[in-house]
């Protein structure tokens, strides 16, 4: 018999779009945990591992983005997202926020909006002002997908994941992964948005206990973007994660290590800790 | 004559040496550990049959302190890993704190003492504290089988093999689709004329990834040790995402499911072989098997698995629960360890007189997996709670050595002399195992396995969560579980 996680869906709307979210774990001492996933991501798709698992010690809540009216997504859109599922389940707060990738940037601003009600924070491979380095990628990308080319999705898992990940398995095994990326209209927006992100003034005003973990092999948004944040955030402590970017596949249960103890005990480092690997 | 000792520890495998070399580098010279065999590496010495290896990758299956750049291969053999643990123990100075061939008889707590006494093959012991390190495979399992005195051929069971009995063009029965006769069924099926397996229940199958390392490779590791740790880190997470399928979560585990039967398809093509090759119950339940040549071997011409326990032996001929019979020449025991009950518990009394197998007559528990209220003084590592179905338990070891050697120091320093765990943190700590445990595959997975205690139904072995959360949990000292009493000051 299989362990089907009871879980609840819910949905509320936000500037017109309905934002579905999902309600799971046990109501405990420990503060709610609200999960944003990133670009092109879902909850399944980006929290597969760490929602489950995480509901197995408490309660744990996570969103799927609503693509918005309009032509162009600001990274407000999300915000408002987030904001709204926060309200309609924690209304008086406080919760745990953690973000990955664009998700990173969305709960770093969403926690200098909203202030004591998000206790504590959570920053996976996000990032503070985007670079010449991720703008020189996402125009590759723009380019490929503009020829409609079937290699941005190998591109796009191309530059994922890490090196020795990658060789642990074949090529056959990586086009198929690629395979499985779909790229909508919504992920376009999502991509755009991506080269317009600076969140450096509101990052200075986060008063959140917050964990930044950078990833050490990441391609997309490496690792100098978690250290910027590490010190752009007034209560951060920062963990290294030996991943490419898509840590969340890559390195999940180490991932879960360091959520799952944050969660646990957030003041358990100190503001400034760089929090040192578990040498197994 | 009594040999006085601060630390008597009970075993020298992966358990008791690693607690030897931290007691050692730590500059404590005052301990013992006493040893039934004439050497060191415990399952590891014991268990020498054709074929063995071990299911986790070397470069984590070793000592996190003592890395070796030299394994031959990903999962090396087993001699490899026996003389490792050798090395290990030459190089750290701990041979001359071990006595061989002393075997425990009976420990017991003398309370006007203090102290545990130990009689042994070789004498008395007296410890003030007692850290067993026995291993949940120290003690091979024979199952009472009728007629098996009349068996007219060769009989032994895996973790005694008896290299003196020859095997070529023989007729050979396995007894067992375990971790062990999955490594042994390959090299039976080459020696043999005809080879009979006898399964009781189908185990899961996934493939094995191994491989030899390069000279190149080797060096590599020993001129950059950084190599060696990173390899280790990547197994350890990687293992520890398997987590996942125990904690039986639909997703992952039919993920796992997906790779066995893919691997199972993938070698057997006989319909009717197939069928007796598939389990009745959830992946990961019992251990989860890995190997690439067991398949090919059960399907080979000279080999015939009987889908059933073997029930009777009447001469030379053996008999599956079916009815079926065959002639055999050698019948070997691949039947696993008495893990749920393990025997060094019939040895040790503590302070009510009764033996801690008695007191785990509802199967084994210990607060942080690691002391027994009535045991005072007495650690157990390598216990109840600490198996893992998805990594290395030489990590688990290494966590309950830190535990320990933070208890030894705040004895010490507090001058204590008496220590032991209370009962309703004990029992508490049971609590709340027993409630992250509902739902794993291991209690709701559908099948009888080693895991689980039949006498409560309740998981004694497995520590039912990651690895990490072991060490996280149970990998510091918690004194607040303890009474503790210090000396009495002595008069002026």
């Amino acid at each position: 018999m299989l362990d089907n996680q009871p879980f609840r869906e819910g949905h509320v709307t936000v500037n017109g779009v309905d934002v579905r979210y999902r309600v799971a774990g046990p109501e405990n001492d420990r503060t709610p945990l609200v999960l944003v996933h990133g670009t092109a991501g879902s909850i399944d798709g980006h929290y597969g591992y760490i929602f489950p698992m995480m509901a197995y010690r408490q309660r744990v809540i996570a969103l799927d983005w609503s693509e918005p009216a309009g032509d162009t997504l600001e990274l407000a859109d999300l915000v408002a997202q987030v904001k709204a599922v926060i309200t309609a389940e924690v209304p008086e707060g406080p919760v745990t926020l953690m973000g990955y990738s664009l998700g990173a940037c969305v709960a770093a601003m969403t926690a200098a909006e909203m202030g004591g009600k998000i206790a504590n924070l959570i920053l996976a491979a996000g990032w503070l002002r985007t670079d010449t380095h991720q703008k020189m990628r996402n125009d590759v990308w723009r380019q490929l997908r503009d020829q409609d080319s079937a290699s941005v999705t190998q591109y796009m898992t191309f530059c994922a994941f890490s090196p020795a990940f990658m060789n642990m398995r074949t090529v056959e095994d990586m086009k198929a992964a690629a395979g499985m990326l779909k790229i909508t209209p919504f992920v376009e927006k999502q991509m755009d948005l991506n080269t317009r992100i600076d969140i450096a003034a509101a990052c200075e005003t986060i008063a959140a206990k917050t964990l930044v973990i950078g990833c050490t092999y990441d391609m997309m948004v490496p690792k100098h973007h978690s250290k910027q944040l590490f010190g752009a955030i007034e209560d951060a402590r920062y963990a290294e994660i030996p991943s490419g970017h898509a840590v969340v596949h890559e390195r999940a249960a180490e991932l879960f290590h360091y959520v799952d103890r944050f969660t646990r005990q957030p003041d358990e480092f100190p503001a400034g800790a760089i929090i040192p690997a578990q040498k197994p | 004559m009594t040999t006085e000792t601060d630390i008597l520890i009970v075993g020298t495998g992966f358990a008791g040496l690693g607690m030897a070399i931290q007691l050692k580098r730590s500059g404590r010279e005052n301990f013992i550990a006493i040893e039934r065999a004439g050497d060191v590496g415990g399952t590891w010495r014991d268990n020498h049959y054709p074929g063995i290896a071990c299911d986790v990758p070397s470069h984590l299956y070793s000592y996190s302190y003592l890395p070796n750049p030299d394994w031959s291969r990903v999962f090396s053999p087993g001699g490899e890993i026996q003389a490792y643990i050798r090395k290990c123990a030459e190089d750290e100075g701990i041979l001359p704190h071990i006595h061989f061939h002393t075997n425990m008889l009976k420990s017991t707590w003398d309370e006007d003492a203090k102290r545990w006494i130990v009689e042994t093959s070789k004498g008395t012991y007296a410890a003030k504290i007692l850290i067993t390190g026995t291993g949940h495979l120290a003690d091979g399992h024979m199952p009472n089988i009728e007629g098996l005195d009349s068996f007219t051929g060769d009989v032994f069971h895996s973790a005694d093999w008896d290299h003196s009995v020859p095997l070529e063009g023989k007729r050979i029965g396995v007894v067992g689709s375990g971790a062990s006769a999955i490594q042994i069924v390959p090299e039976m099926q080459r020696l043999a004329s005809e080879l009979v397996v006898f399964q009781r229940s189908a185990p899961y199958m996934i493939p094995r990834w191994d491989r030899a390392f390069t000279e190149g490779e080797r060096r590599m590791c020993r001129r950059d040790p950084s190599v060696v740790e990173d390899m280790r880190s990547e197994i350890f997470w990687s293992g520890e995402f398997n987590f996942a399928q125990r904690r039986n979560i639909p997703r992952f585990l039919n993920e796992a499911k997906a790779l066995a039967v893919g691997h199972r398809e993938a070698n057997i093509k006989d319909p009717e072989l197939l069928a007796k090759l598939t389990p009745d119950y959830e992946i990961g339940c019992k251990r989860l098997l890995i190997s690439n040549t067991y398949y090919p071997a059960v399907a080979a011409e000279n080999a015939t698995l009987e889908a059933s326990a073997l029930q009777r032996v009447e001469g030379n001929t053996a008999y599956g629960a079916s009815g079926t019979g065959y002639d055999l020449d050698v019948l070997v025991f691949a039947t696993g360890f008495e893990a749920v009950r393990p025997p060094f518990a019939t040895r040790i009394f503590g302070t009510e007189g009764i033996s801690l197998d008695e007191r785990w007559d509802q199967g084994m528990q210990a607060y942080d997996s690691i002391a027994v209220n009535g045991y005072p003084n007495l650690f157990i590592i390598n216990g109840p709670n600490t198996g893992l179905g998805h990594n290395s338990v030489v990590y688990i070891i290494e966590a309950q050595v830190d535990y320990i050697m933070e208890a030894l120091a705040q004895i010490d320093a507090q001058n204590i002399e008496v220590i032991e765990v209370k009962r309703a943190a004990e029992d508490a700590y049971m609590e709340k195992l027993d409630a992250m445990a509902q739902g794993t595959v291991w209690l709701a997975g559908g099948c009888k396995s080693w895991y689980v205690d039949e006498r409560s139904g309740r998981l004694t072995l497995v520590w039912p969560d990651f690895a990490h959360s072991f060490r996280d949990e149970n990998g510091t000292f918690h004194p607040e579980g303890y009474d503790m009493q210090p000396a009495p000051v002595a008069a002026e």
